[in-house]
Formats: C-alpha cells, structure tokens, sequence
C-alpha cells in the first residue's frame, strides 16, 4: 500500500496556541492517514465484525488484521506468524517477562536486566523474584550503555534464562548494541527480550537477525493509536500465556483482536520509516540542543552519540525541578519522573546514571517527532531560556549543592 | 503537581526583589534541608525595631517560592521585638500548600528567626 506523504506546515504550528508538543517519547498524535484506516474499521458499514468469526465480515475483519500483521512484522525484520498482539508495550513486557518464568520454572531461572528498563520490566521482574527468580541487574555506563564485557562474565558465570534490554532508553534515548547483546546471549544458552517501544520508527529494527527471542512493540510511539502493541516470539519459543479465555493468538493473549487498532498499528507501522523521516528530526534535535546549550551550565543526559535524535534530555542546574516544570508549562515536556500526591520524584533512570537528586530532578526531556516544526524548536528554546534565568536570579547565592 | 491559584499567581510573578540599604540595619541569614530540596536566605531591614523590610533568596519549589513572597509581605511593618514565630500552618492554608510541604515553610521561619536573633545581638 502506498501511502501519501504528510507534511505539516509551519502554518499549522500550534506555537501561537497554549502549548507546545515535545513529548513524542510519552506518546504522539495518531497521523491522520492512520486515522483513515482505523476508520474504516468503525461503524455500521464498516469491517466491525469479529475477526474470529468465520461468515464473511469476520473474513474480511481477519484479512485486515493480518495485512496489519504482515506490515509490523516488516518493519521488524520478522515473520508475521511471529508477531502476537497485545494491549501495548506494558502488557508485552509483562508476558515475556513472566511467560518466561511460567508456571514450573527453568533449572537456569535466572533474570539479568538493567535498573534504566522501563517500570513495566522492573516491577515484572520483581514479580518473578517472588516467586524465586533470581534477577541480577546489569552495569550500565553513564551514559545508560550495557557493560557488554560484564555482561559477558555474567553469562559465563551464572546460567541464565533470560535477559531482557530495552533497545532505546525512554528516557535519555540511549541505544543498546542488541545484535552484540544477542549474541552473547546466544553463546550462553540465555533467551533475549527487547523492548522496542522508543526506536520502532527510529532506528532500523531487524528482529530476525539479530537473534532476538522476545520483543514488545507499541503503536501509540509513531503516530498510531494507543492501546494496541505486540510481542515479536520467535519461531520455536514458548511463553506461559498470561491471560486466558479463547485461545486468541497461538493461546499466547486471549480476547477479541481489536480490529481497528490492530489495523491503526498496522498502518503507523507501515509510515515509520527510520531513512525518510528521522533526518528531519536530527535536524530539529541538533537545532534544539543547540538553544538549549547556549544555557549557562546546561548539561545533556546521555550522550548525543549514543543517543536516538528526537530524545534531548537535558540538566538545568541552579533550578528546582518542580519550579522549572511550573514556570515551563506551556511547554508539554516530560520530567521522566512519577509524581505522588505531594512531591515529585527524582528519576530513576537519571539516578542509576549517577545524578544526584536534585539534579536528577532539575532535568527535563524533550522529544520531538513527526510533526514537530522549527518554530515550535525556537519558541521552546527562548522559553527554557526565559524560565532558567528568571528562576536563577531569584536565588543568585545559592550553594553548590543547588548547582549540581 | 497542583498548585493553588494563589501559589501560580506569585511564582509567575516572582523577580528577585532584594531590600535597600538605605537607613537602619540589615541582617541576612539562611537555612536549607537538603532533602527537602530547599535552601532560603533571608534578608531583613530593620528600622527603629520595625522591619521595614524583608526579601528572600529561594532555591526551592513553586509553593515554596509563593509562601516567601507572603511570608515576606506579612512581617514588613511589625515589631522586631514581638516577632517569635511564624504562623506557617496559616500561610500553608492561605496558599492551600500540602501539610508535606511544611517542613519547606518551618526552614523558612528559622531563617527569620536567625535574622531576629542577629538583630538581637546587635
């Protein structure tokens, strides 16, 4: 299927509007064009019928939903029989995590992860140590990279059922080695899980060849809709099913497949291409780091070198976090940090870097994504250099420890 | 985070606002709680046993930012000499800050206090 090129106009910028969008990392407007195909999947006329069911509609339901197979599986350097839908990333970190460790568990029940993976990996882990896993946590650099050389030792050392690694880190966009992870993993009789969330679209992604076992996707990260992802399980793997009740999916993920997102994730699937969009987006990201730098004291988490263009996660120090993101509002960018009722926590992606808290929490990330334009870059630009001045100048003599 | 009306209102308007030194004495002290996140450093003018003035320095929080710019408007015009506390509850309520913050609001009232006691001294 050929699909039209989009290109938003500086016109349409919402610059003018009360906030500007540099958050495409957290999630990203559905692409009109992805809209259209999910569309065709609503209401009465439409492809609504049960893909399951085996009259004609349901036909037609289940020939658009493995189209949308077909199309992710591409993307991802995979067999279409090898992609399993989900509710999203989350769900599929979940089940590789704990499919892996089912209901009897492997002589080699052993987990290895790092502390930057997304929550939904961490708190799986912790769930599978309950039950008496052992999870062991890998060194990362500072810039988040894996220690492949530890990693190594520990394979060596220990047998391992598996280890899971996020491709891209969500919140600094520092990218893994996954092919030289996957092939140590290999060597070591170790499965692999990566979670792809963040370079889907970004990077190229080349499941089969690389040796991957396990690989959760999203949608709603490249401009499709939320609520729909997938598992990439690769031929001859087996996973304990986490959720039961019709078989749907090999007996991997029962429910009734949601046609019109499946088909929505299909569709971003098919637009993401790394080659044709991300050099607009470097631009963009060297434009914006560029402002940002010019900032008296402004830091880059990560590093650009190992980092994926559209993430710029950047330290101001000399602000407070919490005051940085109020006088900033009108920008939609992301702390990378959970709130509860009072207070807001530092990350802790930031800190396992080995940031202290506050400046863990005076960082801010920005990231930029398909319909992000210049002026929206500038404007972000003059308005962090606004704020950090002006909150700067209300506290001239603050001690080191503010400065850090 | 949500923050009251008030609160938004005097950190969009907050500038650094220092005291003049242009009669009477001025004392300046601070405090801070690492773990808080906070430290404060208060400026004080004092005429004749009133204050006549008082500006805070604040590495800190919007709410915290906010509650000096009251804090500050309260104690102009008292009496050094009656000053022993500040009411940080009512300052909390008045700005519809959380009860967590109040230890943010108590660094604060130590830094008045150390510049009362410098006064004292003088």
């Amino acid at each position: 299927m050929r699909w039209p090129r989009l290109i938003r106009k500086e016109s349409e910028s919402r610059v003018s509007s009360q906030s500007i969008y540099l958050d495409y990392a957290a999630t990203t407007p559905v692409d009109p064009r992805v809209i259209e195909a999910m569309v065709q999947c609503l209401g009465p006329d439409a492809v609504f019928a049960n893909a399951a069911s085996t009259h004609g509609l349901g036909l037609v339901a289940k020939g658009l939903i493995e189209q949308a197979r077909s199309d992710i599986a591409a993307r991802v350097g995979a067999h279409a029989d090898e992609i399993v839908f989900t509710s999203g990333a989350t769900e599929s970190n979940n089940l590789a995590l704990k499919g892996t460790f089912g209901e009897e568990l492997p002589h080699n029940s052993r987990l290895l992860t790092t502390r930057i993976e997304h929550k939904s990996v961490l708190d799986s882990a912790e769930q599978v140590a309950r039950r008496g896993v052992a999870v062991e946590y890998l060194v990362t650099d500072a810039c988040g990279r894996v220690d492949l050389d530890a990693l190594a030792s520990t394979l060596q050392a220990k047998a391992t059922a598996l280890v899971s690694v996020m491709h891209v880190n969500n919140e600094i966009g520092t990218w893994q080695e996954i092919e030289a992870i996957a092939a140590l993993c290999r060597a070591h009789g170790a499965l692999l899980h990566v979670d792809a969330a963040q370079s889907v679209g970004k990077l190229p992604v080349l499941l089969e060849d690389w040796g991957v076992d396990f690989c959760s996707l999203t949608a709603h990260k490249i401009c499709g809709p939320k609520g729909i992802g997938a598992l990439y399980v690769r031929r001859g793997r087996r996973l304990a099913a986490q959720l039961h009740g019709g078989g749907h999916e090999h007996g991997l993920r029962a429910g009734t497949l949601a046609t019109h997102q499946i088909v929505g994730m299909g569709a971003s699937y098919a637009l993401a291409e790394p080659a044709s969009e991300m050099p607009e987006i470097e631009r963009l990201s060297q434009r914006l780091w560029a402002g940002l730098a010019a900032i008296e004291g402004v830091a880059r988490n990560g590093s650009a070198a190992t980092s994926i263009p559209n993430i710029v996660n950047v330290r101001f120090p000399g602000v407070d976090g919490e005051s940085l993101r109020l006088a900033l509002a009108d920008l939609a960018v992301s702390a990378g940090s959970a709130c509860n009722s009072a207070d807001v926590e530092p990350s802790y992606v930031l800190k396992s870097l080995g940031l202290s808290d506050v400046a863990a929490a005076g960082s801010l990330r920005f990231s930029i994504g398909r319909f992000t334009t210049e002026s929206e870059i500038d404007r972000a630009v003059e308005r962090a250099t606004e704020e950090v001045s002006r909150l700067r100048s209300l506290a001239p003599n603050a001690p080191n420890w503010c400065l850090s | 985070m949500d923050y009251s009306t008030e609160v938004r209102r005097r950190f969009a308007a907050a500038v650094p606002n220092w005291v003049d030194h242009s009669d009477g004495v001025v004392v300046v002290a601070e405090a801070e709680d690492r773990t808080l996140g906070l430290w404060v450093r208060c400026h004080m003018r004092v005429v004749d046993s009133t204050i006549a003035s008082v500006a805070f320095e604040v590495f800190g929080c919007p709410d915290s930012i906010a509650a000096s710019s009251l804090i500050a408007e309260r104690l102009s015009g008292r009496s050094i000499k009656t000053l022993d506390q500040i009411d940080v509850r009512r300052v909390a309520v008045e700005l519809s800050i959380p009860t967590e913050k109040l230890g943010k609001l108590l660094r604060m009232e130590d830094a008045v206090l150390a510049c009362k006691a410098l006064v004292d001294a003088d």
